[in-house]
């Protein structure tokens, strides 16, 4: 198989890149229709599986769970989900054959075994449904051509997708129909249906493509949303033990520190972010991170380019097919961190704190988050996509750090997302060698604002205030938040 | 030597007063009760006495280093609030319905154990709590698994288990049924006995033997207890104009169950349950803790997957014939302490009535004209109308679940699911609110009613159901 997007020409290729509409709320006028009275089967019973299929199901539509034959006979956990929650249950020879649509919920390096599987039983003109496009884009999976090919991608956990649903809310969600796969021109109303029936259609929705769906989603999952915040947390850690801070404080601010920062952009985007900070930090913040954007931003580039030429997923497969040996050499070396290894002592820090005392993770936040979006949106990626790719998602993935470090963040993110974040981090760190040498304390582990007058100059202010307002991932991403009104508080531990 | 001793004892919060000038002694052996209306000071109180805040004037404690009991003051709030195993609390009230295999919070046997590790407690006397507050059944739960009731006895296991030399309890019997009332009671009673000092904060009646001494509290001041605001009738107003139409039924048939039954692996919560609700009818749903009452409600309601497994009709249509549990949830109104437990923290008072539109948690949709209306006359008539911007946890727990109530009745539903509604609300509010329970039911709507006391309920119910162990034992007219 070969990757699908190099077998395009650059017109399609930039075309297919380019698709990101932001979707009217009236759109969603049929509800689910498109899909009511049709058999519904879903593969696999995962964390996307079960809480996609609780959804759809509580929304009126008919939803079944085909599982490999190993899963039932071993009644393994996605057997268990599946009927303990009076859901039907088959092999793919039961269950498959009567499917109006069949939806593709199992891990993205299964994809290629569980499609040859599924499809010769699939009926004439039936639908096949992913939540991401690696498998059609990265792999170029051929689909038989009677049938609809469609995406419906929650760009959220599979259960903040249930407890949104439940709340009466969603999660913003990216849908798409894959462009050689719509004999019948009815995919985009069953994409709309499906969405709807998660809850999706209530908290944003971005008509997308299989094409910029996985090129934004690896971009920003292995630059600023993994990558990033690893590098930048163990950096300051690192900086910390050496200029003498409590390793308890120092291993506690940086754990919780992205969330508490990071709870301010999901709110007020980079713009509140930043109006956390007093003048003077605010204006120190601006000028680091315009100058880590200078530094790292060749970096961004090339993982950019990587994934676009395939270059990326070409090698990850490579590893796949060798038994994971890199990523897991990678995962150890992750947990054999000095930040990884000292436990967050018992101290409170206020929700303040965290930005008065950790103005670097400040400063990293807004480099990486604008330079991810601006380098997706110079390859032809529109800026809703690359919002939702960056910005957007920065929040969800801090919030595994705070739980539980990056051990775990690594190991519950996807396993593409794992590996672009060690290959981010590994020629990242380097790369900020000069720079962290002219790091002080008063930039992390101290009160930026201790010692220092507090002034500042009118007209600087200004025009940096003005800066961080107009640079285009605000202006795109005050209009979606707005679509996304309600939103949760993280709690501070 | 009195254990404690307070005097001149002021609590500020901001530049509002809102604990003036108490003055108080209270000694090992006794037992004390703390009345008042919601909102009085109450809570603060007891959290100034356990040094949870800061107080201005003489708070002495004087422990008796004789005394078998450990030298400390335990506070125990009226709600519990637990974490999930990564410290989290982002919970949803369906959520202990949903049948996950990955355990997000710790067992409650396992809770225990934690505790009484932490404070070297012995064994024998745990069997002997839970032995009382029959509390055994439990332990193999996860933690948001069980109900209202069922936290509220592990608060009081732990705490009983501790015995502090001053204990403060906050609401000791929310959610307990009358069995466990008593047996809780007789447990107070031996505290007492064996040296304790005891301060419950409720305006409940029936208070253990040991309960001798009160204090009733008006605005943040001791009154005299016949003074007492809490003692006065409300005065009625008319009804909003909006709940006094008849609701739009579309079936006669509200509710019709057929063999129904619920498990978790081989443990039935429910069974044999055959059960015919008729539109108008108002019925009583009664049974210990732990009964079943809520998984029987959460299948009303469209909260539990297992609804698709069973025969159940509700307003007319069969679940699972393609209905979405949206269309169900629009024609009822529902209060439960799991919903208040997990409501929106981010919601002000105004927003969680408007919520009751959408069915949702938290508000996440703009109201159309009539239905501000409605809204403004609802908050008035309620009492809310001047904290309508305020967040709804900021308020007194009894104001928070009459807003919440206020939720339940703003679209005037088909059907009114209550379960315990009161919990938590003074014996005035109460019977306030019961009253309008009786009012609004004069224009029709069906209603299911769960409350554990008979000297507290509605003079409107008509029939009533009683579960034991997830079985029906009656199922009459009233
Ligand atoms: N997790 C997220 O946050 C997220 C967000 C958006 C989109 N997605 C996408 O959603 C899809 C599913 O991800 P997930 O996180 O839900 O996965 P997951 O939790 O790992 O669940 C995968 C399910 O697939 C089954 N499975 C595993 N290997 C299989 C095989 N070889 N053949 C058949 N079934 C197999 C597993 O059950 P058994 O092993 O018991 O058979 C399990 O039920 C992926 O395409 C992912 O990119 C995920
Ligand atoms: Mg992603």
């Amino acid at each position: 198989m070969a990757n699908y997007f190099n077998t395009l020409p650059l017109r399609e290729q930039l075309n297919q890149l380019g698709v990101a509409e932001f979707m009217s709320n009236d759109e969603f006028a049929d509800g689910v229709d498109a899909l009511k009275g049709k058999k519904i089967v879903i593969v696999g019973c995962g964390a996307q599986g079960l809480n996609q299929g609780l959804n759809l199901r509580d929304s009126g539509l008919d939803i079944s769970y085909a599982l490999r034959k190993e899963a039932i006979e071993q009644k393994r956990d996605s057997w268990k989900n599946a009927t303990d929650n009076n859901f039907k249950v088959g092999t793919y020879d039961e269950l498959i054959p009567t499917a109006d649509l069949v939806i593709n919920l199992t891990p993205d390096k299964q994809h290629t075994s569980v499609i040859n599987a599924v499809m010769p039983l699939m009926k004439q003109g039936a639908t096949l449904s992913y939540s991401h496009g690696f498998n059609i884009v990265e792999e170029g999976m051929q689909i038989r051509k009677d049938i609809t090919v469609i995406m419906v991608a929650p760009k959220c956990p599979g259960s903040e997708v249930r407890a949104e649903y439940v709340r009466g809310f969603g999660v913003p969600t990216l849908i798409a129909v894959h462009p050689e796969n719509d004999p019948e021109g009815k995919g985009f109303d069953q994409a709309k249906a499906y969405c709807v029936g998660t809850g999706g259609h209530r908290a944003g929705v971005l008509n997308s493509s299989f094409v910029a769906e996985v090129k934004s989603d690896l971009m920003g999952e292995q630059t600023i949303l993994c990558g990033l915040l690893q590098t930048g947390s163990i950096l300051s850690f690192d900086k910390m033990i050496e200029k003498g801070i409590d390793a308890g404080y120092a291993s506690k601010l940086v754990q919780y520190g992205v969330e508490v920062v990071t709870e301010a952009l999901k709110h007020g985007g980079v713009t509140g972010m930043m109006d956390r900070l007093s003048n003077p930090a605010k204006i120190k913040a601006y000028k680091v991170a315009e100058e880590l954007k200078q530094i790292m931003r060749p970096l961004f580039q090339k993982h950019q380019d990587d994934i676009m030429s395939g270059t990326f997923s070409r090698v990850m497969m490579e590893d796949w097919a060798n038994g994971d040996a890199n990523l897991l050499k990678w995962r150890a070396e992750t947990g054999e961190t000095a930040f990884e290894k000292t436990p967050a002592g018992d101290v409170k820090i206020g929700d303040q704190e965290y930005f008065d005392n950790y103005t670097l993770m400040v400063a990293f936040i807004k480099a990486g988050v604008e330079l991810a979006f601006e380098t997706m949106v110079e390859a032809g990626i529109q800026p809703e996509s690359a919002y939702y790719e960056s910005l957007h998602e920065t929040p969800l993935i801090a919030n595994t750090i705070a739980r539980k470090k990056l051990f775990e963040m690594n190991r519950v993110i996807s396993d593409t997302a794992e590996y672009g974040c060690y290959l981010f981090d590994q020629a990242c760190k380097p790369l900020l060698g000069d720079f962290m040498k002219t790091v002080d304390t008063d930039l992390v582990g101290k009160n930026y604002n201790e010692g220092k007058d507090g002034s500042v100059d009118n007209q600087e202010l200004v025009e940096i205030n003005e800066a961080i307002r107009n640079h285009p991932v605000e202006i795109v991403g005050r209009k979606l938040r707005k679509a996304m009104t309600a939103m949760k508080a993280i709690k501070t531990a | 030597m009195a254990l404690l001793n307070i005097e001149n004892l002021f609590v500020h919060y901001g530049l509002k007063t809102v604990l003036h000038n108490l003055s108080f002694t209270i000694n090992a052996g006794e037992g004390w009760v703390i009345r008042g209306e919601s909102g009085s000071g109450k809570t603060t109180l007891g959290k100034a006495i356990s040094g949870q805040l800061r107080s201005t004037g003489q708070l002495k404690i004087d422990f008796n280093p004789q005394s078998p009991l450990p030298a400390e003051v335990l506070f125990v709030e009226s709600w519990y609030r637990f974490t999930n195993l990564e410290g989290d609390r982002n919970f949803y009230y369906q959520q202990r319905y949903n049948h996950y295999q990955r355990k997000d919070t710790s067992t409650v046997a396992h809770e225990l154990e934690q505790y009484g590790k932490e404070h070297s407690l012995s064994n024998a006397r745990l069997e002997e709590l839970l032995t009382t507050l029959n509390y055994h059944e439990v332990l193999d739960e996860q933690l948001f698994e069980i109900s209202s009731g069922e936290h509220k006895k592990l608060q009081l296991v732990k705490a009983l288990w501790l015995q502090p030399q001053l204990l403060i309890i906050d609401q000791p019997y929310t959610g307990l049924d009358v069995r466990s009332r008593a047996n809780l009671n007789t447990l107070l009673n031996q505290y007492t006995t064996a040296g304790g000092a005891l301060l419950l904060i409720s305006n409940d009646m029936e208070l253990p033997e040991c309960g001798t001494h009160f204090i009733t509290l008006e605005a943040g001041r001791i009154v005299p207890a016949d003074k007492a605001l809490y003692l006065k009738e409300q005065i009625a107003k008319p009804l909003p104009t909006f709940l006094l139409s008849p609701p739009q039924y579309t079936s006669q048939d509200i509710i019709s169950m057929h063999d129904v039954a619920v498990r978790y692996d081989e443990k039935y919560v429910l069974s044999d349950i055959h059960w015919q609700v008729k539109a108008g009818e108002r019925w009583l749903l009664q049974g210990p803790n732990g009964s079943g009452k809520s998984t029987l409600l959460s299948l009303i309601t469209a909260d539990h997957p297992q609804a698709y497994a069973n025969h159940i009709t509700l307003f007319g249509v069969k679940r699972g014939d393609g209905e979405s549990i949206w269309d169900i949830k629009k024609r009822i109104g529902l209060i439960s302490p799991e919903l208040h437990w997990y409501f929106d923290a981010n919601a002000t008072v105004s927003q969680s009535l408007a919520s009751g539109f959408f069915d949702s948690n938290g508000q996440y949709q703009k109201l159309r004209y009539a239905q501000k209306q409605q809204l403004e006359e609802l908050l008035k008539f309620l009492n809310l109308f001047d904290v309508r911007n305020e967040l709804l946890t900021t308020l007194p727990l009894g104001k928070q679940r009459l807003a919440l109530l206020g939720r339940t009745i703003i679209k005037n539903p088909q059907l009114l699911v209550l379960d315990e509604p009161c919990q938590g609300l003074d014996h005035q509010q109460t019977r306030y609110f019961n009253h309008l329970v009786d009012t609004i039911s004069k224009n029709g709507v069906t209603i299911i009613y769960v409350g554990h006391f008979e000297s507290q309920l509605p003079a409107c119910l008509t029939h009533k159901l009683v579960l034991a162990q997830g079985k029906m034992v009656v199922n009459e007219s009233y």
